[in-house]
């Protein structure tokens, strides 16, 4: 499993496309973002500088870019191909694909986090104990599994020209609804009861606790732990009836 | 319970009573078989006759609805996972963006008996498009990337599903010349093909399948019988008894025709006949003095049709 796991990654890292939008513009949107404010300027309620804010937000964008894209799209393909029949000729293990996928859009998820951080130090003077730094990065990188979840659950879900309009669809509006663009307490009311039940609002307040040395809300973990194991759980059991289909 | 003896070797392949059905098509009905080490098969039928079904139920891809598949004694997916099936599905498709070599080395690695990478390419001549991307190949290109996929181990049991499909006649050649190196290896070889002088040429054992049912089961030459497969045509002068060569032994068909030949009352006379030498010497016991005689054999493509024919005919 690790040889497709190699080669699964050499081939994501040859993607220059999947690359810009999985690692590059993430960091990109946060520099425009963060532009339009001052350095000084605080978001609501929160008691954060803008660019403080906006880094979390961006980089849970860029993991969830990364897993999210990097498995839906490519596992609805290759199954309408028949690689995945051609694996099944092998000793892989069924659940290995998916895990291959998953585990070469980590590693792809985890510089994405990393230059949007860099980004945010470099340019938007943003300043936090070491200790927060590694675990925003450990926490935002771990919380895109439930995307990654999600991803494989869109692939087994979706075919053909469905599976892009689907994705697209679902990330974006996980990215706007949930906050990640701009801060949920802007909208109005209805959406702000809307977001604070969905997994990417969830998972950026997991960030912005870390940034405010609090504890994380148990509220937060629980909705992300309940969307995990629906994303995991659906995926799991697409996978197995497309596996008695194929 | 059949009483018959049966050979003391675990067989490659057994199919028991096995159907599938997809909607109200069956596409696999009540099929029974066995394959033995070292058999070179052909699983010759039209489109739709169910031979992908078939080769899918036997790898594991299909579950079957009703009966057993079993592989050298246990599970599909027990064979595979020991090395011992190498398969290049008609529906197996490439991982793209990476190049031949790197997708071959992928096989080898997952194979528990693996072959050297460069060798595998050199036998199935990919060895010199080894760096291009998978998505930039030929369609004859990518059946030999999946031979190799095939064969990146040693399996005991390689598995075809039309394989020359996309291939001009001379890459069609090569091919098989190289699929006979892996049968002359001892290895079980099982491929489906329309192309019935493929299967003529190529396999020892040659299964007839239509509808999902196997129609006939022997060697090349034993199928072309089973159809009344020798064609024996000479011409008559003066009236012919019609009535009495049809009672010939061995006869699948006569016709009588004019021989348009300036002589004027000659006609010519074609029989199909099961057993051409027993046909022939009857005929002449009927005192009659044929020329121009001419016994030849019937490509398998007409001894299919007639067998799939007289099937249909027995169904309406």
């Amino acid at each position: 499993m690790n040889a497709l796991i190699k080669l699964e990654l050499a081939r994501a890292l040859r993607n220059k496309k999947f690359l810009f939008f999985s690692v590059l513009y993430p960091a990109i949107l946060f520099l425009i973002f963060s532009s339009s404010s001052g350095s000084n300027q605080k978001v609501d309620d929160t008691g954060q500088t803008v660019a403080t804010y906006l880094m979390v937000s961006m980089a849970s964008f860029g993991a969830l870019t990364a897993v999210l894209m990097g498995n839906s799209e490519r596992i609805a393909k290759e199954r309408e191909s028949g690689w995945v029949r051609q694996l099944r000729m092998t000793t892989l293990p069924g659940r290995g694909y998916v895990l291959a996928k998953t585990a070469s859009a980590a590693v792809v998820s985890l510089p994405s986090i990393i230059v949007v951080f860099a980004a945010a130090a470099v340019i938007k003077q943003v300043r936090l104990d070491a200790w927060q730094w590694l675990a925003l990065t450990g926490v935002i990188w771990a919380g895109s599994l439930v995307f990654a979840a999600l991803g494989v659950a869109l692939g087994y879900l979706a075919s053909g020209d469905a599976v892009r309009p689907i994705t697209m669809i679902v990330y974006f509006g996980l990215s706007i609804l949930g906050g990640l663009w701009m801060p949920s307490t802007t909208f109005p009311k209805i959406l702000q009861d809307i977001a604070k039940w969905l997994p990417t609002h969830a998972y950026a307040a997991l960030g912005r606790a870390i940034e405010q040395s609090q504890a994380p809300s148990t509220t937060d973990i629980a909705i992300l732990a309940g969307y995990f194991v629906l994303f995991a759980g659906g995926a799991a059991w697409l996978y197995r009836k497309d596996t008695l289909k194929a | 319970m059949t009483t018959t003896a049966a050979p003391a070797t675990t067989p490659v392949v057994g199919f028991d009573q096995v159907s599938k059905t997809y909607g109200s098509v069956r596409a696999v009905d009540g099929l029974s078989l066995r394959l033995y080490p070292g058999e070179t098969v052909a699983l010759l039928g039209p489109n739709g006759a169910g031979k992908s079904t078939t080769l899918d139920l036997l790898l594991g891809l299909k579950h079957p609805d009703t009966g057993t598949v079993s592989l050298f004694g246990g599970s599909p997916r027990e064979a595979i996972v020991a090395g011992r099936v190498g398969a290049m599905l008609q529906s197996g498709g490439l991982m793209d963006e990476v190049t031949v070599e790197e997708l071959v080395k992928l096989f080898c690695s997952l194979h528990p008996k693996p072959y050297k990478a460069a060798d595998v390419m050199a036998r199935a001549g990919i060895a010199q498009i080894a760096d291009r991307k998978v998505n930039k190949l030929s369609g004859g290109q990518v059946q030999r990337v999946r031979f190799a996929l095939a064969t990146a181990g040693d399996s005991d049991l390689i598995i075809l599903d039309e394989p020359t499909t996309g291939m001009d006649v001379s890459a069609r050649q090569a091919f098989w010349a190289t699929m006979r190196e892996q049968a002359d290896q001892g290895r079980t070889v099982l491929f489906a093909t329309h192309y019935l002088e493929e299967a003529d040429a190529i396999a020892d054992r040659v299964l007839v399948l239509h509808r999902g049912r196997l129609l006939a089961d022997g060697t090349a030459a034993e199928i072309k019988a089973k159809a009344g497969s020798r064609r024996v045509s000479f011409d008559l002068e003066g009236g012919i008894d019609e009535a009495a060569l049809r009672a010939l032994p061995f006869l699948t068909s006569v016709t009588v025709s004019n021989s348009g030949s300036a002589a004027g009352s000659g006609q010519t006379v074609r029989i199909q006949s099961s057993d051409a030498d027993a046909t022939v010497h009857a005929l002449y016991g009927l005192g009659v003095y044929p020329r121009n005689l001419e016994v030849a054999g019937l490509g398998l493509e007409q001894a299919f049709v007639a067998i799939t024919e007289a099937e249909e005919a027995k169904q309406s």
